[in-house]
C-alpha cells in the first residue's frame, strides 16, 4: 500500500490558487524528488502536507497510510509519522534545542503509549544521532536554531528527523543555501536515514542535491501541477537543458514572474 | 471611595485607641499617617500615578487589621475563633457564610480559579490548619520570620543561623527595644506625605521586620520574610520592613507573599519596605508575590543607595485580583548600581500594576531595568517606569525595557516609560513592546508533535526565562520556577483549547 497518496490536490493561499491538481504516490522505501522553478508551488505542497495555517484546500484529498491526513492537526500529523524539514527553520530564543526535541519525542511517545525518555536516556540518544550530521554538542544546548548558520540549521533539521524517526520525511529545499561540504554532510545524514519502511520527498530547485541523494522518482512541477514524472534521468536531463527545455523559464528568470504568483508555460 | 476612606480612618482610630500605651514617637508616626491618609484620600483613576489601575477590588472590600478581622486571640484558635462583632465586620459577610459551610456560588468559584489551581498545586496542603507544610514548601534554608494574616507567627519563624553582624528582629520587638533607631528609620525613605497607602501603613504600624547589617557583614544565606494569608477573614495586613545595610555589607532578602487558600475571601496586604544601603553595600532583594487570586496586594519598596552600592530587585507578581508593585530607588552617592527586574503573570481578570522610579540624583550611576508581563484571559498588566536624571547626574548610564506577551485577545498591557533627563552627558535608553506568541515558532513546535497547549507553554516559559534566569541558580530560583509553573498555560487548559 502507498504510504502517501495525493489525489487531485488544489489549494489556495490568501485567495490565490497555487496548487491546481497534484497527484502523487509515495511507497515505503521510495525517495521522490520534486523539482521545479521558484513559484511552481513546491513549498506550498510541503506546507499543506505538514498542516501550516493559512492554506485552504479547495479540492482533492491526501491519504497517509490509507487514512485522511488533512483533517489532522500539525501535531497529530507529526505523531502519525509525517516530518517536514523546513526550508527556513525557525529560531526560538529561550527554548533549548535538546529540551525542545525531548519534549517533541516524548509527546509523540505518549500518544503511542510508549514510556517517556528521561533526560539521561534522551541525551544518550541525541548524542548518537547527532553524529549522523556532525552536529556539535554545543549546538544542542543552545536555543533552537538561534544564531545558527544556514548549514547548521539544515543539519539541525536532519538531526531532528533522525531522533523522531518519521515514516514520511518531506525535505523542503534542505539543500538550498548550502556550500558543498555542508551539502555532503546533510545528504549523508539523509542517506543514512533511508530505509525500506520510510518514504521521502525531496523538494529542490537544484539538481545538485540529487548527485548526493539518488531518487527513485523525479517529478517536475510548474504552475501548481506536476507536468512530468520519470526516473533519475529526468533530473539529469533537466540539469543539462534547464527548465526552459520543458517550456519553462529558467529558475532565475522566473523568480520575478513567480512573485506575481503565476508561472506562464 | 469616600466610604472606603472613612472606613480606614475609623480602623486606624480604633487601633490607636487600643494601643494607647505605645511610646510617644510611635504614636506620632501613626497619627501622622492617619492625618496624611485623611488629607490625601484613597487614590482614584484621576490620579496620574493610578491612572491605569483598576481599584475596584480595593474599594469593594472592607478590610480589617489583624486585631479586628477575627478577634485578637492567639493564632492557634483563630480559625475556629471569635468573629468580629457585627458593628466592625461590615463587608465581611461572604467570609462568614463560607465559614458556616455554605458552598461558594459558581460565579465566585470561577473568580477563585487561582485558588483552585493553587490547591491542586505543589505548595498548598489539602487541610486548613497545617501552615508548617506551607512554610516547608515556600521557605528557604536560613533565618526567617513568618507572618500569618498580618501577625507574626513565632512558632513558624526561625532565627537560628543568623550570621555575625546581622540582626533580624520582628518589628513588634524592635518597636519596644530599639525605639531611637526606629524613630530615625520609619518614614525616612517611604514618605506618608506622598503616598496614601504608605500613610495607611504608617497609621497601622505594628508588624514587620528590622534587618540590620553591621559594616562588613557578609550574609551567605538569604533572609526570608514569609507573609501568608489564609483568605478566611477580610484581613488588612500592614507590614513595614526596615533594612539598614552598613558599609561594604552584603545580604539577600526574600519577601514572599502567598495566599494559602483556606478560605475564598479577599484579603488586603499593604506592605512598605524601606532600605538604606551604606557605601559599597550590596543587597539582593527578591519579592515573590503569589497571593490568592481574590487578594489585593499593594507593596512599595524604597531604597536609598550610598556611594558605590549595588542593589538588585527581582519582583515577581503572580497573584492577586489587584497587585501593585512599586520600586523606588534613589542614588545618593556616586558609582551606585541598580538592577530592577520584574515579571508579572496574570490570567482571569487579574490586574497587575508595576510602578518603578529611579532617581539619578548624583553622577556616574548605572541602572538596568527589565520588566516583562505575560497576560492571559482578560488580565491586564501595566508598567510605568520613571527615570529621572537630575542636572548634576552626569555620566548616568540607564537602560529600561518593558516587554509584554498577550496570550488572549482580551488581555491588555499598558507600557509607559517616562524619562526626565536634565543632565546632558548621559546614556539613557528605553524600549517597550506588546506582542503575541510567534505563529511561526508555534507551528514549528507543533510540526514536531508537541501539542498546541504545550507549545504555547514552552514559548511562554521562554519569554519569561530572561527574568527568571537573572535570579542566580539556587533555592530562590527554584521557588520562583515552582510558582511560575502554576501560572503558565498548561494541562488544565488543554481541554478548553482543543
Amino acid at each position: 500500500m502507498a504510504l502517501l497518496t495525493v489525489r487531485n490536490l488544489h489549494a489556495r493561499v490568501a485567495g490565490k490558487d497555487i496548487l491546481k491538481g497534484i497527484d502523487l504516490e509515495v511507497r515505503p522505501g521510495e525517495v521522490h524528488a520534486i523539482m521545479g522553478p521558484n513559484g511552481s508551488g513546491k513549498s506550498t505542497l510541503a506546507s499543506v502536507l505538514a498542516g501550516r495555517d493559512g492554506y485552504e484546500v479547495t479540492q482533492g484529498e491526501v491519504l497517509f497510510d490509507g487514512k485522511p491526513l488533512l483533517e489532522l492537526s500539525p501535531e497529530e500529523r507529526a505523531t502519525s509519522g509525517v516530518f517536514l524539514a523546513f526550508q527556513y527553520p525557525v529560531e526560538i530564543p529561550g527554548v533549548g534545542n535538546l529540551h525542545f526535541l525531548r519534549t517533541a519525542l516524548n509527546a509523540q511517545r505518549r500518544v503511542k503509549g510508549l514510556e517517556e525518555l528521561d533526560a539521561m536516556d534522551f541525551l544518550q540518544l541525541a548524542k548518537e544521532k547527532s553524529k549522523l550530521v556532525q552536529l556539535d554538542a554545543a549546538f544542542m544546548n543552545r536555543s533552537v536554531n538561534e544564531g545558527f548558520s544556514g548549514g547548521e540549521k539544515k543539519r539541525n533539521e536532519v538531526f531532528q528527523m533522525a531522533v523522531l524517526e518519521p515514516r514520511l520525511a518531506i525535505l523542503d529545499e534542505t539543500d538550498s543555501g548550502l556550500d558543498i561540504d555542508a551539502l555532503r554532510t546533510v545528504a549523508g545524514g539523509v542517506n543514512a536515514l533511508r530505509s525500506p519502511e520510510r518514504g521521502m520527498v525531496l523538494i529542490t530547485h537544484y539538481q545538485r542535491l540529487l548527485d548526493y541523494i539518488v531518487p527513485d522518482k523525479v517529478h517536475v512541477m510548474a504552475a501548481g501541477r506536476i507536468i512530468r514524472s520519470g526516473g533519475r534521468e529526468l533530473a539529469l536531463e533537466l540539469e543539462e537543458k534547464g527548465y526552459g527545455w520543458l517550456g519553462l523559464e529558467s529558475g532565475k528568470s522566473t523568480t520575478v514572474v513567480a512573485k506575481g504568483g503565476e508561472v506562464r508555460r | 471611595m469616600t466610604s472606603a476612606l472613612a472606613h480606614y480612618l475609623d480602623v486606624a482610630q480604633r487601633f490607636h485607641a487600643r494601643d494607647a500605651s505605645a511610646p510617644a514617637w510611635l504614636k506620632r508616626v501613626r497619627a501622622e499617617g492617619l492625618a496624611q491618609l485623611e488629607r490625601q484620600g484613597l487614590p482614584s483613576n484621576r490620579d496620574e500615578a493610578w491612572k491605569y489601575t483598576n481599584l475596584a477590588p480595593l474599594v469593594g472590600g472592607t478590610f480589617l487589621p489583624p486585631g479586628e478581622a477575627r478577634g485578637a486571640g492567639p493564632l492557634a484558635t483563630a480559625v475556629e475563633g471569635t468573629f468580629v462583632p457585627p458593628s466592625e465586620a461590615r463587608g465581611a459577610s461572604p467570609v462568614a457564610t463560607a465559614m458556616e459551610g455554605t458552598l461558594i456560588p459558581p460565579g465566585q468559584a470561577l473568580v477563585a480559579r487561582g485558588l483552585a489551581t493553587a490547591v491542586e498545586g505543589t505548595f498548598i496542603p489539602p487541610g486548613a490548619g497545617d501552615l508548617s507544610a506551607v512554610v516547608a514548601r515556600l521557605g528557604l534554608p536560613g533565618p526567617r520570620l513568618v507572618f500569618v494574616d498580618g501577625r507574626l507567627a513565632p512558632e513558624l519563624s526561625s532565627l537560628s543561623g543568623l550570621p555575625r553582624g546581622l540582626t533580624l528582629k520582628p518589628l513588634r520587638d524592635a518597636l519596644r527595644e530599639d525605639g531611637e533607631t526606629l524613630e530615625a528609620l520609619v518614614g525616612q525613605r517611604a514618605l506618608a506625605s506622598e503616598h496614601a497607602f504608605t500613610a495607611l501603613n504608617a497609621a497601622l504600624l505594628e508588624e514587620g521586620a528590622l534587618l540590620r547589617l553591621a559594616p562588613g557583614t557578609l550574609s551567605e544565606v538569604p533572609v526570608q520574610l514569609l507573609f501568608l494569608t489564609r483568605g478566611d477573614a477580610p484581613v488588612l495586613a500592614s507590614p513595614r520592613i526596615l533594612v539598614v545595610a552598613g558599609e561594604s555589607s552584603e545580604a539577600t532578602l526574600v519577601e514572599t507573599y502567598a495566599g494559602v487558600g483556606v478560605g475564598p475571601g479577599a484579603t488586603f496586604t499593604n506592605a512598605v519596605t524601606e532600605v538604606t544601603l551604606g557605601d559599597n553595600a550590596s543587597l539582593h532583594h527578591y519579592k515573590l508575590q503569589a497571593e490568592a487570586d481574590a487578594a489585593v496586594h499593594v507593596g512599595a519598596l524604597h531604597v536609598r543607595q550610598g556611594r558605590d552600592s549595588r542593589f538588585a530587585s527581582h519582583a515577581f507578581s503572580f497573584g492577586g485580583a489587584l497587585s501593585r508593585n512599586e520600586v523606588h530607588a534613589a542614588f545618593a552617592g556616586e558609582g551606585g548600581d541598580a538592577t530592577l527586574n520584574g515579571l508579572y503573570v496574570g490570567r482571569g481578570t487579574q490586574h497587575l500594576d508595576n510602578r518603578t522610579a529611579l532617581d539619578h540624583a548624583v553622577p556616574r550611576c548605572t541602572s538596568r531595568e527589565l520588566y516583562k508581563g505575560v497576560l492571559d484571559d482578560k488580565a491586564r498588566g501595566t508598567f510605568h517606569g520613571l527615570i529621572r536624571v537630575r542636572p548634576d547626574a552626569q555620566r548616568t548610564d540607564s537602560r529600561q525595557q518593558n516587554r509584554n506577551l498577550l496570550l488572549s485577545e482580551s488581555a491588555q498591557a499598558d507600557a509607559r516609560p517616562q524619562l526626565e533627563i536634565l543632565a546632558d552627558d548621559v546614556k539613557c535608553a528605553h524600549g517597550a513592546a506588546v506582542g503575541r506568541l510567534d505563529a511561526q515558532a508555534l507551528f514549528y513546535l507543533r510540526s514536531r508533535g508537541i501539542p498546541q497547549a504545550e507549545a504555547e507553554r514552552l514559548l511562554t516559559q521562554a519569554f519569561a526565562r530572561e527574568v527568571v534566569e537573572a535570579v542566580p541558580a539556587g533555592p530562590v530560583r527554584e521557588r520562583v520556577e515552582g510558582l511560575l509553573a502554576l501560572k503558565l498555560p498548561g494541562s488544565a487548559r488543554r481541554e478548553v483549547r482543543a
